[in-house]
């Protein structure tokens, strides 16, 4: 016992020397917070289109009029050619094109088909999906407006009209979402970045040999450094959620002490597997390469940008090896739908056999000898 | 009464061997010295010593204890200094005793007394932090880490390396106040005024002993008669020897050539002074000397390299 709380109050006395390590446990969740939700924004703003209008007709002129006048769009002016088309998406001038065809006002006068032709820039296929829905709201409502002057095939297109309710997040505000994932992230990093260093530096300058001569056993090791970095993300939690419902205003739906307990075994799996990297890597490098590795898999992976439910077969297996996507699904529900320990019963086993699990591995790969 | 025996003890890392057919004791009290040049094998056997590493083959027992079975016992009685300095450079000199006295479960206030010549020392730096320090002052902390759980024996790798003639000086004298306690220790080092320090020493050349005696006896032991020679024309002459055929061996020491002849030593001598003659070298002396321990290991390492080629 003297040895562990010996190996704790040592691994503090460090860690509060380590000026870098201190700015990071304080700047990253900062950071973090305070510029990621709002520049992870899927709503998107600011579309620039420019006008093909091959028919200089009223309808063309009024329509176009209207693009002008929507504040999601920033009028790019005007084009002519083909040529001038390519070369605006090309070098990303613009993001869409909208295309009047020659004779378009006299085709829905008489009631003809007549196309409008939007090209997008998809090289940001986010932007290209939503604007195009953006472009059509507009067409659509331009319509609308002139009801009593709306050709038969206008009105074909615009009889049926969808009501969006998001559920949970009614105002289908981002931050939302992207909030509870920066929680996520920030102890996904703090737990496994800050142990895979530890050790390995140990290593690298010596001060491992000196530790394993001495008569101290294996799992005291690792406990004295479990818990000092286990209790630094909680508290790298904690803070994050006094920002999430201060500054950002989400409150938590479901318990709050859910929410610690879920985080508390979700520490151990990263401080495990952050131990467990350190154990096998040779030098500092080595050890933050393979946790930079991880960590991309487990973020895109995880459900945060895009919905695990839509992805293949072959990933969602993968992604049972995947703690965050499990601590995503827990956070989530707990703090939007308010969901109690019986929902997230299944999740939090998988965590707490994975924090078992990595956790023997870590001390298997400990040699308190030389390799 | 010996604390370690170590038989017929072999080590290799992948092809290369490190480590071949070792065999000594160390006995309860003395200083061991190894002595050996860079690469020869030393901080192998400490390695393998302090429980780190694993030996191929032999049989290594300490305080009647197995390396191999008895490893955690080994550890609660030997005090280990590696060869790289190994403490703690963000933690105080005082964090970092307390740290390894609470790993051995020991108490600094018991030990304090044995560790006292040393610690004296450190206690205007008690709060310095290590990395802080210089380098002699890091080894007297690392002595005292190494000591402070009143082990009954004493690795030591290379412990004055680097650190500055005074401060190895004051070393050696703390070793023998070590010494007086009782406690074994088995020490390494690269430099030759140290081993005459030790009650015994070992020459550990490319991984084997090739000699292990007392500092006296070894000197003893010379084989021929060694003289020296004072020349300002010392690189012409060795280029010279190079080409002189006689039962004899030569090396330089400073500014003077150490001569050994082997036998018939009166008529070599002279046949030697008539080669100097023949090639106009001028000298200001020529004269016998008594040999000294790194005249001794010259000898033996020169004598090792030619049997084994």
């Amino acid at each position: 016992m003297r040895i562990i709380l010996m190996l704790i109050k040592k691994e503090f006395l460090q860690v509060f020397r380590n000026r870098l390590l201190i700015s990071i446990l304080i700047v990253a969740p900062l950071v973090q917070f305070l510029i990621f939700p709002f520049t992870a924004d899927y709503e998107i703003k600011h579309i620039s289109i420019a006008f093909w209008d091959q028919d200089h007709s009223t309808l063309s002129r009024e329509i176009i009029e209207h693009f002008r006048h929507s504040s999601h769009f920033i009028d790019c002016g005007f084009i002519d050619s083909e040529a001038e088309k390519e070369e605006a998406l090309l070098h990303d001038h613009v993001d869409f094109i909208l295309q009047f065809p020659p004779h378009f006002e006299k085709q829905m006068v008489r009631g003809e088909e007549s196309q409008i032709a939007i090209t997008a820039n998809a090289i940001n296929s986010v932007k290209a999906g939503i604007g195009s829905d953006y472009i059509k709201n507009v067409l659509t409502g331009f319509f609308e407006s002139k009801e009593e002057g709306t050709p038969p095939s206008i009105k074909k297109m615009t009889s049926i009209s969808i009501n969006h309710i998001h559920w949970y997040n009614e105002k289908m505000n981002y931050q939302n979402i992207m909030v509870p994932g920066i929680l996520v992230i920030l102890v996904t990093l703090i737990g496994s970045y800050v142990t895979a260093l530890n050790i390995v530096r140990e290593k690298e300058i010596g001060t491992i040999e000196q530790i394993n001569v001495t008569p101290i056993l294996k799992w005291q090791f690792l406990v004295g450094k479990m818990i000092p970095f286990w209790i630094l993300g909680m508290l790298e939690f904690i803070v994050g959620l006094i920002l999430m419902v201060f500054f950002f205003g989400i409150s938590i739906q479901g318990s709050t002490t859910t929410l610690l307990g879920a985080t508390a075994i979700y520490l151990l799996v990263m401080l495990g597997l952050g131990f467990f990297i350190s154990f096998v890597s040779k030098n500092q490098l080595q050890a933050m390469f393979i946790v930079f590795f991880l960590f991309v898999i487990y973020v895109l992976l995880s459900g945060l940008f895009t919905p695990t439910e839509g992805m293949p077969e072959w990933a969602k297996w993968i992604n049972f090896a995947n703690p965050m996507s499990f601590y995503m699904d827990i956070i989530k529900l707990v703090i939007l739908k308010g969901a109690g320990l019986r929902e997230i019963a299944s999740q939090v086993l998988i965590l707490s056999g994975m924090a078992v699990g990595i956790n023997i591995a870590a001390l298997l790969s400990y040699s308190d000898k030389i390799n | 009464m010996s604390v370690i025996q170590v038989q017929n003890l072999n080590k290799s890392y992948n092809n290369l061997q490190a480590l071949t057919e070792i065999s000594f004791e160390l006995h309860k009290g003395e200083i061991f010295g190894i002595i050996g040049p860079d690469g020869a094998g030393k901080s192998t056997l400490f390695n393998i010593l302090a429980t780190l590493l694993a030996p191929d083959s032999g049989d290594v027992s300490i305080l009647g204890m197995d390396l191999n079975r008895d490893y955690k016992k080994i550890r609660k009685e030997i005090g280990y200094l590696p060869g790289t300095f190994s403490l703690y450079p963000d933690l105080t000199v005082l964090e970092n005793l307390k740290f390894f006295a609470a790993m051995y479960q020991s108490g600094i206030r018991e030990n304090l007394t044995m560790i006292m010549p040393i610690w004296r020392q450190l206690i205007p730096f008690k709060n310095r932090l290590v990395g802080k320090l210089s380098g002699g002052m890091k080894q007297k902390l690392a002595l005292c880490c190494a000591l402070i759980h009143k082990p009954h024996i004493l690795l030591l790798d290379e412990p004055t390396t680097g650190v500055d003639p005074v401060s190895r000086r004051e070393f050696w004298d703390l070793l023998a106040q070590i010494k007086s306690y009782g406690i074994s220790v088995l020490v390494s080092t690269p430099y030759m005024d140290e081993v005459t320090r030790c009650d015994r020493i070992a020459l550990l050349e490319k991984g084997r002993f090739i000699v292990i005696d007392t500092p006296p006896q070894i000197i003893k032991d010379y084989k021929g008669k060694l003289y020296a020679l004072k020349t300002t024309q010392l690189f012409y002459l060795l280029e010279l020897l190079d080409q002189y055929e006689e039962n004899c061996s030569f090396y330089p020491y400073g500014e003077y050539l150490h001569i050994s002849f082997y036998q018939d030593v009166e008529q070599a001598v002279i046949r030697f002074r008539d080669f100097l003659n023949q090639n106009q070298i001028n000298y200001n002396s020529f004269q016998e000397i008594t040999p000294i321990l790194e005249d001794c290991f010259i000898e033996l390492i020169k004598k090792n390299r030619d049997v084994h080629h």
